[in-house]
């Protein structure tokens, strides 16, 4: 195969154009997250982490208030006796969750598909 | 027109390379996922492959079971009734539960202890009702906290000594996700991951052939990390002082009792993570790791580096990490290595 100085442009020019879509791919990722709220094993609702918002969850088993705020999400209130949930603090990345055990009520990142990152958090 | 030929498989060979699109995989690699509640914590299991979903059907009954047998607050499980009655013929799984407890109560040399359940109590830990307790009453408990008044002749358990009282807390998670473990082999699922409350287990490699990121949690800081460790068939568990608390007269009293002293142990770790690959044995020794601190537990751990590998973090915000690990965690922060 012959390759003249046009090919060579060609193929330099496909090369940069795919190493930058695949650069804006990857930290196009964090904006993509969710925010899934499940109480008692059943989703309650799906949020977008990059926007805010305050979320009032009222169950049989008591309420809770989640906010959403700047990328992270936290629980900013909750009627349960020990309050561990509140205490849990901000959660940013894909794989954490704060959970109330009493309301059964779980409040996890998800990685939007293809985005590399941790798969479980020890604590 | 052949220039266009060209530049078109080249731009469908790049897009290939860079999106990954040439993969290796089996025809199924989805995960199955179940989440529940047990042990009072939340749970997630995770198997991938076409028998994933048989496979963690199996393990969510499993841990059901295994809760009603070795929770001590439950008035129908084997522990209460053994604890009640000082006797009692126990299931083959209550009964090797009791046994790797008593011998990580051995091997620790006590600072992992399944008897601590009368302190507990007196603590409020086991109702949730907490309140401090006086010295005198502390050093009374201490006195029923002794391993070896409890006996374990195959599946024949007895307390020898009235008012002692066994907790199998401390490594019953551990003991569950090991258990998870075997089910996902039996079931043929080479890629797993459990996380029982912050308790992490993992079978073979993630389905793309690299390993499982586990994260150890940054007690100090929302949502933020002490490091990531890259692993394949181990559990890694953390144990510290921040998970279970509460504050009376401005002080903060944590759940991992020192069995020496009755109160919560503060030898200037501030969690002790392990990574082996029995759960009930890293469980039982995060908590053992934590009592002791940072000297005692790296010459326990010279003396038995071939079962585990541990990542301490300390009051002075330091990681220190034990040698078979060292290149698979990485952390930002400042790292000493033990070896």
């Amino acid at each position: 195969m012959k390759m003249n100085k046009r090919d060579f442009i060609a193929i330099a020019v496909v090369l940069v154009l795919s190493a930058a879509g695949f650069l804006f791919l990857n930290t196009k990722h964090a904006q993509g997250s969710r925010v899934v709220i499940t109480v008692g094993g059943s989703e309650y609702g799906t949020y977008p982490l990059a926007s805010d918002k305050v979320i009032e969850i009222k169950s049989e088993n008591g309420s809770n208030t989640v906010a959403i705020e700047n990328g992270s999400v936290y629980m900013k209130d909750a009627d349960c006796p020990d309050r561990y949930c509140v205490k849990q603090g901000r959660i940013t990345d894909s794989g954490d969750s704060v959970i109330c055990l009493p309301h059964k009520l779980v409040v996890e990142v998800c990685a939007s598909d293809g985005e590399n990152t941790i798969d479980a958090v020890a604590k | 027109m052949i220039r266009l030929c060209k530049i078109f498989s080249i731009l469908i060979i790049v897009l290939c390379l860079f999106s990954g699109c040439v993969q290796v995989g089996s025809a199924d690699d989805s995960p199955h996922i179940r989440n529940f509640f047990a042990m009072d914590t939340y749970m997630t299991v995770t198997a991938y492959g076409e028998n994933g979903k048989a496979a963690v059907q199996a393990a969510e009954d499993r841990v059901y079971e295994l809760d009603a047998l070795l929770n001590a607050e439950s008035r129908d499980s084997e522990i209460y009734s053994l604890n009640e009655n000082g006797t009692a013929t126990l299931s083959d799984d209550t009964a090797s539960v009791l046994k790797s407890a008593l011998y990580c109560c051995e091997l620790t040399d006590g600072a992992f202890n399944p008897a601590m359940h009368p302190v507990m109590r007196l603590w409020g830990f086991t109702s949730g009702k907490y309140n401090v307790p006086s010295n005198e009453s502390i050093k009374e408990a201490l006195k029923l906290t002794k391993p070896s008044k409890i006996s374990l002749k195959e599946n024949k358990a007895t307390i020898n000594l009235k008012g002692t009282e066994i907790d199998l807390g401390g490594i019953a998670k551990g003991y569950t996700s090991s258990e998870i473990m075997q089910i996902f082999k039996y079931n043929k699922v080479k890629s797993g991951i459990v996380n029982l409350g912050g308790n992490v287990q993992t079978v073979g490699l993630k389905p793309d052939g690299s390993d499982w990121s586990v994260a150890i949690d940054n007690p100090d800081s929302d949502g933020s990390y002490l490091g990531v460790l890259k692993t394949h068939d181990k559990a890694v568990i953390t144990s510290g002082g921040y998970e279970r608390n509460f504050k009376k007269n401005g002080m903060t009293y944590h759940h991992i009792i020192d069995p020496t002293t009755g109160y919560p142990a503060e030898n200037g770790l501030v969690s002790a993570t392990v990574v082996a690959e029995d759960g009930a044995l890293a469980d039982a020794l995060s908590t053992a790791l934590f009592v002791m601190g940072e000297k005692k537990s790296e010459n326990f751990w010279r003396n038995n580096k071939e079962n585990f590998d541990f990542i301490l973090y300390t009051e002075q915000r330091k990681i220190i990490a034990s040698d078979g690990i060292k290149d698979s965690f990485k952390t930002e922060l400042e790292m000493k290595v033990i070896s």
